[in-house]
């Protein structure tokens, strides 16, 4: 324990000296000097002592858990930030759409040749059984290809309505609710016409028809959904003529 | 705690691959940052305003800050430091509206008292500085000082740092954590506990009513 005694006017610089050395930004000049000083002085050698500690237990302060409600707070006011700003929402929906509406047009053309091939040549024609094996094994790997392909276009059409969906719910309030409620009605049908291709495309995996009509349907909800945040937009904006050409978009479809 | 290598680079990973994730709006990501984060920024805002409840509404605007800057991120510095960069702007933001006129009062008072020298004596030789000593001892500080003990020897800026956050000279920021740590130093070897510091003492006895829980 140091002897405390009274302090030397002269440790006034040299404990500045001794912040300096703490924190590593003491001139190299003065080391020797202060060294020297500290040899014969208790009181800085104190003070060195007391902030190399000070020093130490501030860095290893610790963290402070804050109360599990300013999370819920926290939530509910970025719910509010997200609602405000659908523009995030909007443009993953619109990646997702070319993503999905690329795959299709990718993989749909060779659907059909791939489902029926022409007549196989002869089995007799290959001189061993390996190569026409190999052919079958091919054909086998492109329509699990495909059938990915069309999975994944399925997720990204399912990731748009989703996002979609959450457009129009945060914009539902500026709709007149007559026309939400026509709006829902159709959607309700366009719904199960996407259940139905579902449906049918689990009892008959290969069915052109049933995942052409599944497309299809995914395809008539997303437009109309598209549609309906654009009515939301215009609505928001109090554009009656911009609403009404919507609208006239909406009937004959 | 200080990270090895390997655990920073690992750190700096699950950070970028986090910012993916909220960037594509994927539910839960934002949370993940929270709780990866929120101790760190929360912290920062208790000990820079002193208290718990101004703490819990500050680490919420930093975090509707970050969502609305997240965009912003370029990856250039590490999000920890961009994180922690915005908590102490957010804290000085708050600290210079709310307690500007009130502080520059009392620190005119307290450089008066910051100046007197330097008293040699025991400084518990034998033990750890309790740490619950120095929070309180630190919460007992001038705001200036304060402001500048927490930024240079808690948050680790240097004084350039803290000079333009602050808006003040380096020479200023010395200066200030010079006398931050001078009154520290008076006031954890007892000589101010039995006086001023009392009703401190009290309330931490009395179960420190509006102290966060700590980690």
């Amino acid at each position: 324990m140091e002897r405390e005694t009274p302090a030397d006017p002269a440790c006034g610089r040299f404990a500045a000296l001794v912040h300096d050395r703490v924190d590593g930004t003491l001139e190299p000049g003065l080391r020797e000097e202060l060294d020297a000083h500290l040899r014969q002085c208790p009181a800085c050698r104190a003070l060195d002592a007391d902030l190399i500690a000070l020093r130490r237990a501030a860095a290893e302060l610790p963290d402070f858990t804050p109360r599990a409600e300013v999370w819920e707070r926290l939530s509910q006011r970025l719910a509010g930030e997200i609602a405000a700003r659908p523009r995030h929402v909007w443009t993953g929906t619109r990646v997702a759409l070319a993503m999905a509406a690329t795959l299709v047009v990718a993989v749909s053309a060779s659907v059909w040749f791939i489902r029926n091939p022409a007549p196989a040549p002869q089995a007799s024609a290959a001189p061993s059984g390996a190569p026409a094996a190999g052919v079958i094994q091919s054909k086998d790997a492109l329509v699990q290809d495909v059938d990915e392909h069309l999975r994944i276009a399925d997720e990204h059409y399912v990731k748009a309505i989703a996002g979609l969906e959450q457009v129009v719910k945060s914009g539902e309030s500026a709709l007149d609710p007559a026309l939400a409620a026509t709006l829902q009605k159709n959607l309700g049908v366009i719904d199960q016409a996407i259940t139905e291709s579902r449906e049918a495309i689990k009892t008959q995996p290969n069915s052109q028809l049933a995942q052409t009509s599944l497309f299809e349907a995914l395809r008539q909800k997303v437009a109309l959904l598209e549609d309906t945040v654009a009515l939301i937009n215009v609505m928001r904006k109090g554009d009656q003529a911009g609403a009404a050409k919507i609208l006239g978009g909406l009937s004959k479809s | 705690m200080a990270m090895i290598p390997s655990d920073r680079t690992e750190a700096t990973r699950a950070d970028r691959e986090i910012v993916r994730r909220c960037r594509r709006g994927e539910p839960g990501a934002f949370e993940e940052l929270y709780k990866r984060y929120g101790s760190r920024l929360y912290t920062v805002a208790y000990r820079m305003t002193g208290s718990a409840a101004d703490a819990e509404d500050l680490v919420q605007d930093m975090f509707l800050q970050v969502y609305r800057r997240l965009d912003s991120f370029r990856g250039e510095a590490a999000l920890g430091t961009w994180l922690h960069r915005l908590a102490i702007n957010t804290c000085l933001d708050f600290v210079r509206s709310k307690q500007g006129r009130r502080q520059r009062m009392t620190d005119t008072v307290d450089d008066l008292e910051a100046l007197e020298a330097p008293a040699a004596g025991p400084w518990r030789p034998d033990a750890a500085l309790d740490r619950m000593d120095l929070e309180r001892a630190i919460a007992q500080l001038p705001p200036s000082y304060r402001r500048a003990f927490l930024l240079h020897d808690v948050e680790g800026l240097e004084h350039h740092e803290i000079g333009e956050a602050l808006g003040i000279a380096e020479g200023t920021s010395k200066s200030l954590l010079f006398k931050a740590r001078t009154r520290l130093r008076t006031l954890l070897r007892g000589r101010e506990f039995g006086g001023a510091a009392q009703p401190a003492r009290a309330a931490a006895a009395a179960g420190e009513a509006g102290r966060p829980g700590e980690r």
